[in-house]
C-alpha cells in the first residue's frame, strides 16, 4: 500500500512538467495552427543553457530560470517570424515537414557541438529529500511540481484577464474576426509562439536538474506531449494537465510494476496516443 | 516516364560496365543508393495523399528484422515476402486508426510508432536486445552479386507502382485527397481506402527494401534498423528531387545518397544536420525540389 502511494505520489509530481511542457505545444497548435515537431527542442535548448550557466559560472538553476524563459522565447519568436510565419499558408505537409526539419536540424547541431552524452546539473541541493510519514518528496520534483503549477496558473489568468490574452483566444478560435476587432494575427501568433516555446524553457531547466541535458531529451518530451494533447483534444487546454496526469501515472505505474520495466516506461506514451486516437477514430467514424 | 527508365537502365547497366578498380565500390554503395532511393519513393507514394508519415524506418526496420529472423527457416524469397506483409500488417493496424482522424494524428502516431518499435526491439525476447542480431547473407552467399540485384529488383518495383499511381484514376484520387478531403469526399472519391492504400503499397516497399538491406549489411541492431535518420532520408530524398513524382526521387536519391557517402567521412555523428537544413531550405525557397529548378510541370 505504501508502494502504491508512494508510485501515485511520483507520477503527481511529474505530471506538472509534463502539463508543463504539453500546455506549450497545446498553445502553438492552438492559436498559431502548427504542429511544430520542434518544441521539445526549445525545452533541449534551456537545459542546455542551465548546464552551460552551471558548469561556466556556477550560476544556480533557479537563476536560470529566468534567463531560460528569455532566451526560449527569443528562439520562438525567433523561429516564428523566419521559418513559419513563410508557411502559414502552405499546405499542412509543408508545414509538418518544417517543423520536422526544425527538430532534426537542432537536435544534430546540438549533437555536435556537445556531443551525445548526458549532461546533469547537479546543486547541492539535487538530492535533498523531504520525509513525509513513510513517504519520500524529492526537493526538486516538489519544487519543479509546483513552480509549474504557478506558471500554468498565470498562463490562466493571462489568457482570461489580459487584453491580450483575450486576444490569443479570440485567434485561436476565429481567424478573420479578430482582424475586423483590430487585433494584428501575426503580432498574436508570435507571442504565442514565444510563449510557447518559453514555457518549455522553463520545463528545460528543471528537466536538466531532475533528468539530464542532452541532444535527444526535448525529443521524448514531444512525443510525450503530442499523447497528451492528443488525449486531451486539439487546441483543448484545459484538458492539458488531466491528460498529463494520466500519462505520468501510468509511466509511474508501469515502472513501479512491471518487472523490467525500466525500458518499457518510453512505450506507455504510445499505449496512451494510440487509445486516445482509437477512442477518437470510433466516435467520429 | 522516359526519365525513370532511363535511371533503371543505368542501374541494370553498371555491373557490366568496364569500371576497371571502382567496380567494388560503385556496386557496394549502389546497393544502398537503390535501396533508400526505393525507400524514399514509398514515401512520396504515401505523401501524394497529403499524409507526413514519419513511420517509414519503422517500416523498413519491420522489413528488416523479419527478414533476419526468418531467413534461417524459410529462406531468402519467401523470407523477403514476408517481411514486408509484417510492415504492410503494422502499417494497416496504423493507418485503420488514425487515417480516418485530421492528417496531423497520423504523423504523430507515425512518428511515435517508430520510437516505440526501437523500443520494444530493444526488450523483446527474440530479437537479440540492444545487442543486435546476425543476418545470413542472400541465397547462401552464393550469388556475389545477389544483394545488388535484390536491390535493383525492388527499386524497380516501386518505380512500377509509383508510376501505376502517376496514371489513370489513381492519379486524381490521390491528388483530391492531398488538395482537400471534404471535396474528394464530394467527389465520390473513398478518401480512406485511397490513403490505406497508399499506406499499405508504401509499407510493402519500404519492408522489402529493409529486408535486403539486412542481407546486405549481415547485422541489425535497434539503433541501426529503426533509426529516426532513415525515415528523415525517406522524406528528404523526395522533397529534395521533386514531390509527388516518381523522378523526382530518383533524381534526389542519387544525388543526396551520393552526398551522403562523402559526408559520412567528415562528420560521423550529426550528418543529419545537413538533412535538417536541407528540409527546411528547400521547403522555404523550392517547395517543388530540383525539378521545379529544371522548369518541369508535373503533377
Amino acid at each position: 500500500m505504501e508502494l502504491f502511494l508512494q508510485t501515485l505520489i511520483n507520477g503527481l509530481l511529474m505530471a506538472g512538467v509534463y502539463a508543463l511542457v504539453a500546455t506549450g505545444l497545446a498553445l502553438s497548435l492552438g492559436v498559431v495552427g502548427i504542429v511544430n515537431f520542434a518544441h521539445g527542442e526549445f525545452l533541449m535548448v534551456g537545459a542546455y543553457l542551465s548546464y552551460l550557466l552551471y558548469a561556466a559560472q556556477g550560476v544556480d538553476p533557479l537563476l536560470s530560470l529566468g534567463l531560460a524563459f528569455l532566451a526560449a522565447f527569443l528562439v520562438g519568436a525567433l523561429a516564428y517570424w523566419g521559418l513559419i510565419r513563410p508557411v502559414l499558408r502552405a499546405p499542412e505537409l509543408n508545414q509538418m515537414l518544417l517543423t520536422f526539419g526544425l527538430s532534426i536540424l537542432l537536435q544534430n547541431l546540438a549533437l555536435l557541438l556537445f556531443g551525445a552524452d548526458t549532461r546533469v546539473v547537479a546543486p547541492p541541493y539535487q538530492a535533498a529529500t523531504l520525509a513525509i510519514g513513510p513517504f519520500f518528496l524529492g526537493a526538486v520534483p516538489l519544487g519543479a511540481f509546483f513552480l509549474s503549477l504557478s506558471l500554468l496558473l498565470a498562463l490562466y489568468l493571462f489568457l482570461t484577464r489580459a487584453p491580450l490574452g483575450l486576444a490569443m483566444r479570440a485567434v485561436a478560435q476565429n481567424r478573420l474576426a479578430p482582424g475586423l476587432l483590430g487585433i494584428e494575427a501575426e503580432r498574436v501568433y508570435l507571442l504565442a509562439f514565444g510563449l510557447a516555446a518559453a514555457l518549455a524553457g522553463v520545463a528545460g531547466v528543471m528537466l536538466s536538474v531532475m533528468l539530464y541535458a542532452s541532444p535527444t531529451v526535448g525529443f521524448l518530451f514531444t512525443l510525450k506531449s503530442f499523447a497528451i494533447v492528443a488525449l486531451a483534444g486539439l487546441g483543448n487546454l484545459r484538458g492539458v494537465i488531466p491528460a498529463a496526469l494520466v500519462l505520468a501515472l501510468a509511466e509511474a505505474l508501469v515502472s513501479t510494476y512491471v518487472p523490467g520495466g525500466g525500458g518499457l516506461v518510453e512505450a506507455v506514451f504510445f499505449l496512451v496516443l494510440f487509445l486516445a486516437l482509437v477512442g477518437r477514430a470510433w466516435r467520429w467514424g | 516516364m522516359r526519365g525513370a527508365v532511363l535511371f533503371l537502365l543505368v542501374f541494370a547497366l553498371l555491373p557490366f560496365l568496364p569500371l576497371g578498380v571502382w567496380r567494388a565500390y560503385l556496386l557496394d554503395a549502389g546497393v544502398f543508393m537503390l535501396l533508400y532511393t526505393a525507400l524514399a519513393l514509398s514515401w512520396d507514394l504515401v505523401a501524394r495523399t497529403g499524409q507526413l508519415s514519419l513511420a517509414h524506418g519503422a517500416f523498413f526496420g519491420l522489413g528488416a528484422y523479419g527478414v533476419g529472423l526468418l531467413v534461417p527457416h524459410v529462406g531468402t524469397l519467401p523470407a523477403l515476402v514476408l517481411g514486408s506483409l509484417l510492415a504492410g500488417c503494422f502499417a494497416l493496424l496504423l493507418g485503420s486508426v488514425t487515417l480516418r482522424l485530421h492528417g496531423l494524428y497520423f504523423a504523430i502516431a507515425s512518428l511515435a510508432f517508430s520510437e516505440v518499435l526501437r523500443t520494444l526491439a530493444l526488450k523483446l525476447p527474440f530479437t537479440g536486445g540492444p545487442i543486435g542480431l546476425a543476418v545470413p547473407p542472400a541465397f547462401g552467399g552464393g550469388v556475389p552479386l545477389a544483394p545488388y540485384y535484390l536491390a535493383f529488383a525492388v527499386l524497380a518495383v516501386a518505380v512500377g507502382l509509383s508510376l501505376w499511381a502517376e496514371r489513370g484514376p489513381f492519379r486524381l484520387a490521390q491528388a483530391a485527397c492531398r488538395q482537400s478531403e471534404p471535396v474528394a469526399r464530394v467527389l465520390g472519391v473513398r478518401v480512406v481506402r485511397v490513403k490505406l492504400l497508399s499506406l499499405l503499397l508504401g509499407s510493402l516497399v519500404a519492408g522489402l527494401a529493409g529486408g535486403v538491406y539486412a542481407m546486405k549489411a549481415l547485422f541489425i541492431n535497434p539503433y541501426e534498423a529503426f533509426s529516426l535518420g532513415r525515415a528523415v532520408e525517406a522524406l528528404v530524398i523526395p522533397i529534395f528531387g521533386g514531390l509527388y513524382t516518381t523522378l523526382g526521387p530518383l533524381l534526389g536519391g542519387v544525388v543526396l545518397v551520393g552526398l551522403e557517402q562523402v559526408l559520412r567521412l567528415w562528420i560521423q555523428e550529426g550528418y543529419l544536420v545537413v538533412y535538417g537544413a536541407i528540409l527546411i531550405l528547400v521547403i522555404l525557397f523550392l517547395p517543388r525540389g530540383l525539378l521545379g529548378l529544371l522548369g518541369r510541370r508535373r503533377g
